[in-house]
């Protein structure tokens, strides 16, 4: 049992190392990608249906580090179980549809192979029974997500987003690897059960669960980390959806849930994370709503569903544990990979990511139209889609959390949810009538809109929309160098793997909740807080609904323009990673300045000094040849003295 | 017998290429290829059989000729053996550099690597030093005659003079410790001072001897405030001397460290642990800031070098045997991920003429792959990428840093730990800085599409069109420039070349995979080490 936890790490990166080798043959190196994804998905099947139940696999041995115990074990239980399999079928969808997206790309062997690492390094972190294990899964992700996000580095935009993804994520990290340590010397080794009952050291326990929230919340864009995530659209959408589904973001919720024990007990690091994880919910829900893209609008929603994961956590009552947030993390992976797969499909039918050039494109497209309808629908949490019942399980355990003792804590984390579950319905349903009402019912504006009697206030918004359409195309699109290719020559149609990739995903979105059975206490929905949370999606959709005028306007554009603008640009939260990178750049220069200058002064000095003496010195024996001539002679006469006299 | 023929051998060999006043002829290549693969099979030999040699060598001062190898020293000896052959290898695949005859090249480089596996071998303090010397002088001939000639020749003469200045000094500072630490002990037999664990000296002679050997050893690291001499002398230097200052050179420092000062004196680095471990993590913000900013390649890796001799120097200071594992494995980490950088930037500064970052330049992925997928492994192992030879060093440092021995300053420690982890970012932040540089490309998406004989074509074409009206008859040399300096056409390695840099790559990243190969070796002794248990059976 145990080869098959391993091989279901090592195989990806077997298939990785393969891919880039035979990255010229084309559909070598598809065939490795695909078929290895293809074997792990089944190596991840069979460990969910029976897991080995262990923490002790062994993988490269215990490393002699003196004191400090680094065994370096695997583990396979069924969390880790439906994880894994969550993780190898969206790898799986993910790979069968770039090699029809990306069919055009020069440099698609390199891609399938980074994307086969980067399913190492979750799978690793997924299977890790060692903290060290986890760090090398999870910067391992890191450094392939800069890859991917640079995929097309010919542009500059995709050149500074994968910068910028890296770096803030790996000043996240700081915390991590503190926090990771500090967790090691508490328990003297960095095995994940050793360090789970270890007793003690209240300080670096503090320190490290501290530590690993801030490292959670630089992978999975809790504020104030969370601006790298919306730019790192500009990887191709398959990349997106690799990063944003099963991987990378949600690493920090497999993270955290393996710790949860730690968390359990320690009320300060978890209301840190209540206060990081909802304000982030409420924040991103509110700035999908705003999106001009398509794209860039399914980023701000996985931060905000990523934060719904990470509340979870932050208020479940240690009875019920992890399993709701994890059950979320894997209906999540499961839609989020459909609606990026889906948006991916839809930009090369359209020819754009952006959503005033995608108005009414999914209208009469068929499978595709079902698939992100069913995507979005499970975003909002619509019965009986995936999304209703972990997003409903969340918030009954929080519920239960807050009246079982979680306090202040808990109750923060229920009201972000409830506000969240209504501003997600909006956001999901604004991009569905925008995506979906035919151009001709949104063209006519004459009559019809109730706002039409203000007179005024429809030309306005129609400028509005245009002045959008001009921003859009010039600067805050996502499109990645594949749309580009649309618009050069076209894009081939889909393939029928491709369609199917999707559509498993599809389904996956509809029944992937038989799944989450196998994860006791991953579903546990409340009748009264189901009913409200669908009362108040029904209401939010309807209002949509009808501030849209059924669908021929933007509802978004109702916002004043002024934070409609602000908002689209994420409210300078750029500006202030480029303000901290300038700061940084100065100290930088001054420490350059100070090397010239000071650090160096000493030894420069130090030369002028002995040049200078040995001026001194070559003055004065220049000075006096004769002398020197008549102290030779003495010597000589004293020694000859010297000699006789002791020959004698 | 092994032992004592992988010492001469070089050292033959070396004299051989300098006595033959020829050029490169097949007869010298022949000689130095020979030479440094034999003297790898007998390193390969010695280190898989433990050898030993101890004869009585000056009997008057009781200083025998005493070499062996043990756990700590064993992966040193390989690496050197290796990286020698590598660079030998590379050497002769490609161009000398000029300033002299090839064959005094090719005889330098073998006296450095004689000297080093002295220093790496020798049992007895004197011995010590004796082989830490030795390998000046050859240092200083790669550095005065076979610089950069594209640079002015005072800048050859500067950074070569600094070299051999700060070097004397700091090994002029050693040898007196050496020498207060032999008198006191009565003996320099490195085995039986280990053994001693520093008994029978008074706590403020152990420290004062320790100040000593630390601030002589610490210029070769080099440590902080005493760096100055590392980035010039890395510009200027050839590929070969670069690659063994980098790989070799430095590690002689942090060897002695471990040999003269852990061992020895423990009481007395104990009492200095603080000043070590803040030198350390100012060296690690230090560099990694100054890499943000530095335009030429060679000095943004020398100073990377700086931050990563940093983290080896705070696992030291930790005083802890996971301490000293780490310090061991970030040495050979850094040893053949600085070879594995320096082989590929040498190879660029060859093509491009220099190694200004802030001429555009197409990238390397693009013009020529090879060369860019070895520069990114080097640069993902540069930022302590998990997974890579590097990560482990730094991370377990750390780790040693947070829990140091019981009479170290605990909390002091744990504030360098989370500096140096702020040093983990910057690394990330250079490291990139290069590849989105270098590797990607800042040229623009049109010249980076284009082939690469085109693109120098290109390049040179507008050279001379936007040259040609304005400067006229000086234009031609203008457009002649482009195409070296700003086409970025590099040709991809190829043959030997490529053999080298893909084999340290694939060892950067096997070590990664497989850090217990390293650590399993020194792993016994280090422990015997840090409890004066004595080293050599």
């Amino acid at each position: 049992m145990s080869w098959i936890v391993r091989m279901i790490v090592v195989l990806p990166a077997l298939a990785a190392l393969a891919g880039l080798l035979a990255r010229r043959q084309r559909l070598l190196a598809a065939g490795i990608a695909i078929g290895m994804s293809a074997y792990v998905a089944v190596l991840a099947f069979i460990q969910w249906v029976a897991p080995a139940r262990t923490a002790d696999i062994e993988s490269i041995g215990r490393l002699s580090t003196g004191a400090l115990q680094v065994p370096l074990h695997l583990l396979s239980d069924r969390l880790s179980g439906l994880v894994a399999l969550a993780v190898a079928v969206v790898v799986l969808a993910i790979q069968v549809f770039t090699a029809w997206y990306l069919r055009d790309d020069p440099r698609y062997g390199q891609f399938a192979a980074t994307v086969s690492l980067f399913a190492t390094g979750m799978l690793l972190l997924v299977q890790a029974s060692d903290l060290v294990l986890i760090l090398v899964g999870w910067e391992i992700m890191g450094w392939c997500s800069w890859l991917l996000i640079g995929h097309d580095s010919q542009r500059p935009e995709a050149r500074r987003a994968a910068y910028k993804a890296f770096i803030v994520t790996r000043v996240a990290d700081i915390g991590m690897v503190v926090g990771l340590v500090a967790l090691a010397v508490r328990a003297g080794s960095t095995d994940l059960i050793t360090v789970l009952t270890a007793s003690g050291h209240d300080t670096a326990l503090t320190v490290g669960l501290v530590g690993v929230i801030i490292g959670v919340a630089g992978k999975s864009g809790l504020i104030p980390f969370h601006d790298w995530l919306p730019d790192a659209m500009e990887g191709p959408t398959p990349a997106s959806a690799l990063i944003h589904a099963a991987t990378m973001v949600a690493a920090g919720s497999y993270v955290i849930a393996r710790l949860f024990s730690l968390y359990a007990s320690h009320d300060g690091a978890r209301t840190l994370l209540a206060v990081l994880a909802s304000a982030t919910m409420v924040y991103a829900a509110l700035l999908a709503f705003a999106q001009t893209d398509l794209k860039r609008m399914l980023a701000y929603s996985t931060l905000s569903q990523i934060a719904i994961m990470l509340a979870a956590l932050a208020a479940a009552p240690p009875d019920i544990g992890f399993a709701p947030a994890i059950g979320h993390l894997v209906a999540h992976a499961f839609f989020k990979a459909l609606l990026f797969l889906g948006a991916g499909w839809l930009s090369v039918l359209a020819g754009a990511t952006a959503l005033a050039a995608l108005r009414g494109r999914l209208h009469g497209t068929g499978a595709l139209r079902w698939s992100i309808g069913l995507g979005l629908a499970a975003l909002a949490g619509v019965p009986p889609l995936i999304g209703f019942f972990t997003k409903d399980s969340v918030i009954e355990t929080s519920i239960e959390g807050a009246t079982g003792g979680g306090g202040a804590r808990a109750w923060l984390v229920v009201v972000a949810l409830f506000v969240t579950v209504v501003l997600t319905a909006t956001y999901c349903a604004r991009a569905w009538l925008l995506l979906d009402t035919p151009l001709a019912a949104a063209e006519p504006q004459s009559g019809g809109s109730p706002n039409a009697a203000t007179g005024s206030d429809v030309p306005e918004a129609v400028v509005v929309a245009e002045e959008d359409l001009a921003v859009v195309t010039a600067a805050d699109s996502a499109d990645d160098a594949e749309v580009e290719r649309v618009h050069a020559h076209g894009h081939a149609p889909i393939t029928l793997s491709a369609a199917l990739a999707v559509a498993t995903l599809a389904a996956l979105t509809v029944f992937g909740t038989l799944l989450l059975f196998s994860l006791t206490g991953a579903l546990k929905p409340g009748i009264v807080s189901a009913l409200l949370s669908l009362l108040l999606v029904v209401g939010a959709a309807y209002a949509v609904w009808t501030l849209s005028d059924r669908g021929r306007h933007d509802v978004a554009d109702r916002v004043p323009s002024h934070v409609r603008d602000r908002a689209v640009r994420g409210f300078g939260a750029d500006t202030a990673y480029v303000g901290v990178g300038r700061a940084v750049t100065a100290v930088a220069r001054l420490v350059v300045a100070l090397d010239r200058d000071v650090v160096d002064a000493y030894p420069r000095a130090t030369v002028v000094a002995a040049r200078g003496l040995g001026r001194v010195g070559e003055r004065s024996h220049r000075g006096v040849p004769s002398l020197s001539l008549l102290a030779l002679l003495a010597g000589v006469v004293v020694i000859a003295v010297l000699g006789v006299t002791a020959w004698r | 017998m092994a032992l004592t023929l992988m010492l001469l051998l070089p050292l033959l060999g070396a004299v051989a290429l300098i006595a033959i006043p020829g050029d490169e002829s097949r007869v010298e290549r022949g000689i130095a290829l020979g030479t440094t693969v034999l003297t790898a099979l007998l390193a390969v030999v010695v280190v898989t059989g433990r050898h030993e040699i101890d004869a009585p060598w000056i009997r008057s001062l009781g200083i025998r000729w005493h070499f062996g190898v043990d756990g700590i020293s064993a992966a040193l000896v390989i690496l050197t053996a290796l990286l020698t052959v590598a660079v030998v290898v590379h050497t002769l695949a490609g161009r000398f550099p000029a300033g002299g005859s090839g064959s005094t090249f090719l005889g330098c480089i073998l006296l450095v690597e004689t000297g080093a596996l002295a220093t790496f071998l020798a049992r007895d303090a004197i011995l010590f030093f004796i082989a830490f010397e030795v390998v000046l002088v050859p240092m200083w001939v790669l550095i005065r005659s076979f610089g950069d000639d594209h640079v002015p020749d005072e800048r050859r003469s500067d950074a070569a003079g600094r070299f051999v200045l700060f070097t004397v000094l700091g090994s002029t500072l050693m040898l007196v410790g050496i020498l207060f630490l032999v008198h006191h002990q009565g003996t320099s037999d490195l085995t039986e001072l280990a053994r001693l664990h520093g008994d029978g000296i008074s706590r403020s002679l152990e420290t004062a001897i320790a100040g000593m050997l630390l601030l002589g050893l610490g210029i070769k690291v080099p440590l902080w405030p005493v760096h100055t001499w590392l980035p010039p002398a890395h510009t200027v230097a050839p590929t070969a001397g670069s690659v063994l200052l980098a790989a070799v050179l430095l590690k002689m420092g942090t060897y002695g460290i471990v040999r003269l000062v852990v061992a020895t004196v423990p009481n007395g680095l104990a009492a200095l642990s603080p000043v070590l471990a803040i030198l350390g993590v100012v060296g690690i913000l230090w560099g990694g800031l100054a890499c943000l900013v530095e335009r030429d390649l060679k000095r943004l890796i020398a100073y990377s070098s700086v931050a990563h001799m940093g983290f080896v120097v705070l696992a030291l200071a930790s005083g802890s045997d996971t301490g000293l594992q780490a310090a061991l494995l970030g040495n050979i980490a850094h040893g053949v991920v600085a070879a594995l950088l320096f082989f590929v930037v040498g190879d660029l500064k060859e093509q491009w003429g220099s190694a200004d970052l802030s001429t555009v330049r197409a990238g390397l992925r693009d013009t020529s792959p090879r060369l860019g997928v070895v520069l990114l492994v080097g640069l993902a192992a540069a930022l302590g990428l998990p997974g890579l030879v590097s990560f482990w060093g730094e991370f377990l440092a750390l780790y040693a840093a947070w829990s140091p021995a019981p009479d170290r300053p605990v909390a002091l420690l744990r504030v360098c730990v989370v500096l140096g982890a702020v040093g983990l970012a910057l690394a990330a932040a250079y490291s990139l800085r290069v590849a989105r540089l270098v590797w990607s490309g800042e040229a623009s998406g049109a010249a980076a599409e284009v082939p690469a004989s085109s693109t120098a074509a290109g390049e040179a074409g507008r050279a001379s069109t936007t040259g040609a009206p304005t400067v006229g008859a000086p234009a031609e040399g203008v457009a002649a420039e482009g195409v070296a300096s700003a086409g970025g056409a590099v040709v991809d390695a190829r043959g030997a070349r490529w053999a080298v840099v893909l084999t340290l790559a694939v060892a950067v990243v096997v070590l990664g995979v497989l850090p217990q190969l390293l650590l399993g070796v020194s792993g016994p002794d280090a422990v015997r080490l840090i409890t004066g248990a004595g080293v050599l059976p």
